[in-house]
């Protein structure tokens, strides 16, 4: 370490913000976030309808429980659910990449899952088994971290960006009727569309 | 050392006023174009905020336990970025009142905690205020609430357009005879010295401004103190060290620059503004024979009496659309509730406000014990968030010296620097509050006619954006850090202004106080310096 009576050398400090301009590019968090680079990179190269071929992370008997249990937590149905967004694709590629550091730990509870499923169901897994029968298992497991955790991911799988390979073809976002756009013009909806303005409370007697 | 809420301003005055001002950042410098709509890379990976993986801390309730690192995130959430936490803060901007700086006067002590007076009043404050409102950018409606403080001048321009949920917050309070009103935002409404209106785009929470209608000192106070030219920002510049020489005055600070070298930069004089958790690590890693438990120390207190500000929030979902996603989070607030009532039982004020919420993955994932988690029924409220918004109960922390920042004594960062310890419980007066406040926010949700409302869970706080109180202001030099102008007591040319200058943390929106603070001190420290006083 310097100590405190060194001169100190500001020139390369200097030369780095005149030549940056002093504003950085996005190719800096690609830099620094690998794991987010990684994430966007593989969502980019799964082709639409992806199969078991293209999991980096489950197995295909483990991605059938997990694809399973993201459906119990977010229904098919008249509108999208987790299946149809393509959940469980995002967290297959999560765990492989930007959540790597929770994979060995996703897998354990997966395992303690499928076990206590299997010890007190006839099915053969719980993706196998009906929809009735899951959701009587599911009552009684969750509020197990495995669970939580799964339906952050799934979430995480439904809603965020379709770039990281969930929200397939934005179905997240219709189910919630989420549009993102970069701006939006008043009235936003149908209250503040109907709204008279702002009463000052001194002219408000009722107030 | 710091370029956010504070650094930024100081930054701005001080280099107006004829100093030479170097400021050492984090983080990188982004601009509008670097922002993105990406809420998995904003909320769950750190995009622009103190990232766990190379910035660690560990989290305990008390000091029995053990402090471990937190499963997902940090305890203490920042921007580590150029603007620091005010590029991608929500942009409530309410004044405190005059009450908050004389609390404990008002009301009298609590048994067990820190509970203190301000060594300034509010109308020392004002003018400060009013600047933050005019050189910063603060849309609002001046005197629209009964309850506000004094003022001297009005907002410089009008409140953001209403949202669904403003009028329903409004339509609800209304009914029960309070007093909602055009929330202060710093998020400019029309044009203001250069920047673009806000163009609702609904990522303003935990988000960079893509058109800079935020007025984060990213966009207001760093370009005005560069175009000084006697400003640099250097980013990519931690600091992890300030330096003392034998006659106990700082001479500079040691950093690490963006490859990881050791770096000094030599200083007539040092202001730290790194927020409510760096700057106590800061101090208490820099050590030295004359303050062996860290620098400007003495009183034993940097890092302790830490303040989140605790809250609580009630779902609702109305019959027809709000689409609450798009535009500002908060468009009314109230605050009816402001004042500490002792009939209650309890200490704590606060206020409630109409909110949006988080963006779809943290509205989905909001849980508590009256909100379906999954299966059909949480599909249906996954289908319901275009008619639903939040209102939001924002309330006291009080100040408890066993709630603190210290260091790890084993966790270090990625250069190898002590890392953050967070001990932290809330005081059951805080949890009351935000109880109150949630019960509250029921009945005018109800009141508004809501089909549909819960609760979310209450649960204590593990964490916050709202990092007070932990290098406290005061008179006496064995009950505080730094003095009544932000000089540290034992320190004459080491300043400290930022969120761990609050003796007490009122009601839930600190920035636009932070910010009036730096105003001020920048004023005194200039002062101090053309008198040769530093």
């Amino acid at each position: 370490m310097n100590s405190p009576n060194e001169d100190p050398n500001d020139n390369s400090r200097r030369d780095f913000l005149l030549s940056s301009g002093g504003w950085l590019s996005s190719a800096w968090i690609a830099a620094h976030l690998p794991g987010i680079a990684a994430a966007a990179h593989h969502a980019e190269q799964m082709p639409a309808g992806a199969s078991g071929a293209h999991l980096q992370f489950f197995s295909a008997p483990e991605a059938a429980d997990v694809e399973a249990l993201c459906s119990q937590i977010v229904p098919s149905g008249a509108t999208p659910g987790a299946s149809e967004a393509h959940a469980v694709y995002f967290i297959d590629r999560s765990l492989a990449t930007c959540f790597a550091e929770m994979a060995a730990d996703y897998r354990k509870g997966l395992g303690e899952f499928q076990s206590a499923f299997l010890a007190s169901n006839a099915a053969p897994s719980f993706g196998a088994a009906s929809p009735q029968v899951q959701m009587a298992f599911l009552k009684t497991t969750d509020r197990t971290p495995f669970f939580e955790t799964t339906r952050m991911l799934t979430v995480l799988g439904m809603f965020t960006s379709p770039k990281y390979g969930g929200n397939f073809q934005a179905a997240g976002w219709e189910l919630m009727g989420f549009v993102d756009r970069h701006a939006f013009a008043p009235p936003f909806g149908y209250y503040d569309a109907q709204y008279q303005g702002f009463v000052p409370y001194a002219a408000d007697k009722s107030a | 050392m710091g370029s956010g809420a504070a650094g930024g301003v100081i930054a701005r005055e001080l280099s107006q006023a004829g100093f030479s001002v170097v400021v050492l950042e984090q983080g990188p410098r982004l601009g509008p174009g670097d922002f993105e709509h990406d809420e998995l890379k904003y909320n769950y990976l750190s995009g622009i905020t103190c990232d766990p993986k190379v910035s660690p801390q560990t989290f305990r309730e008390d000091a029995s336990q053990l402090a471990q690192r937190p499963p997902m995130g940090n305890s203490l959430v920042y921007a580590r970025i150029v603007g620091g936490s005010s590029t991608h803060f929500t942009a409530n901007y309410w004044r405190f009142h005059e009450n908050d700086f004389n609390e404990r006067s008002l009301l009298g002590g609590i048994p067990g905690t820190g509970f203190a007076d301000w060594p300034i009043t509010y109308q020392e404050l004002e003018p400060y205020y009013t600047k933050v409102e005019w050189e910063v950018g603060v849309s609002g409606l001046a005197h629209a609430s009964p309850f506000d403080p004094p003022r001297t001048k009005p907002y410089p321009m009008p409140p953001l357009p209403v949202k669904s949920s403003g009028v329903l917050l409004e339509r609800g309070a209304r009914k029960l005879g309070l007093h909602p009103f055009p929330a202060p935002m710093a998020i400019v409404s029309q044009l203001y010295r250069g920047r673009p209106g806000c163009a609702h785009c609904g990522f303003c929470i935990g988000f960079g401004c893509e058109v800079m209608a935020k007025s984060s000192t990213l966009y207001t106070m760093i370009p005005e103190a560069e175009a000084t030219g006697r400003c640099e920002i250097r980013p990519h510049s931690y600091v992890y060290h300030v330096a003392l020489n034998r006659r106990g005055r700082t001479t500079g600070v040691h950093y690490f620059d963006v490859d990881k070298r050791d770096q000094f930069q030599r200083a007539r004089a040092v202001v730290v503004s790194a927020n409510g958790g760096e700057t106590s690590r800061l101090l208490l890693n820099s050590q030295s024979g004359r303050f062996p438990q860290g620098l400007a120390n003495s009183s034993g207190l940097v890092g302790k009496y830490l303040m989140f500000n605790q809250g609580s929030q009630v779902h609702a979902q109305f019959e027809h659309e709000l689409n609450e996603y798009k535009s500002v989070q908060v468009t009314r607030i109230l605050h009816d509730f402001y004042d500490a009532d002792l009939k209650r039982g309890f200490y704590g004020g606060g206020g409630i406000d109409a909110r949006m919420g988080p963006q779809p993955v943290g509205w989905a994932l909001a849980s508590g014990a009256e909100l379906p988690r999954w299966g059909a029924e949480y599909k249906e409220r996954l289908e319901g968030f275009p008619r639903a918004m939040i209102a939001a109960g924002h309330c006291t922390s009080l100040a408890q010296e066993t709630n603190s920042v210290s260091i790890d004594p084993t966790l270090k960062d990625a250069w190898g620097i002590p890392a953050i310890r967070v001990t932290y419980k809330d005081h059951p007066d805080d949890l009351a509050m935000a109880k109150f406040l949630q019960d509250r926010a029921l009945e005018i949700m109800q009141a508004a006619g809501a089909q549909k409302a819960w609760r979310a869970g209450q649960r204590f706080a593990r964490g916050g954006v709202h990092l007070l109180g932990t290098c406290r202001m005061g008179n006496d030099p064995a009950a505080s850090v730094v003095d009544k102008y932000h000089r540290t007591h034992d320190v004459p040319n080491l300043f400290i202004c930022d969120g761990s200058s609050f003796v007490t943390s009122g009601r839930g929106q600190p920035t636009m106080t932070i910010q009036a603070l730096a105003f001020r001190a920048a004023e005194h420290i200039g002062r101090f310096a053309k008198r040769g006083e530093i």
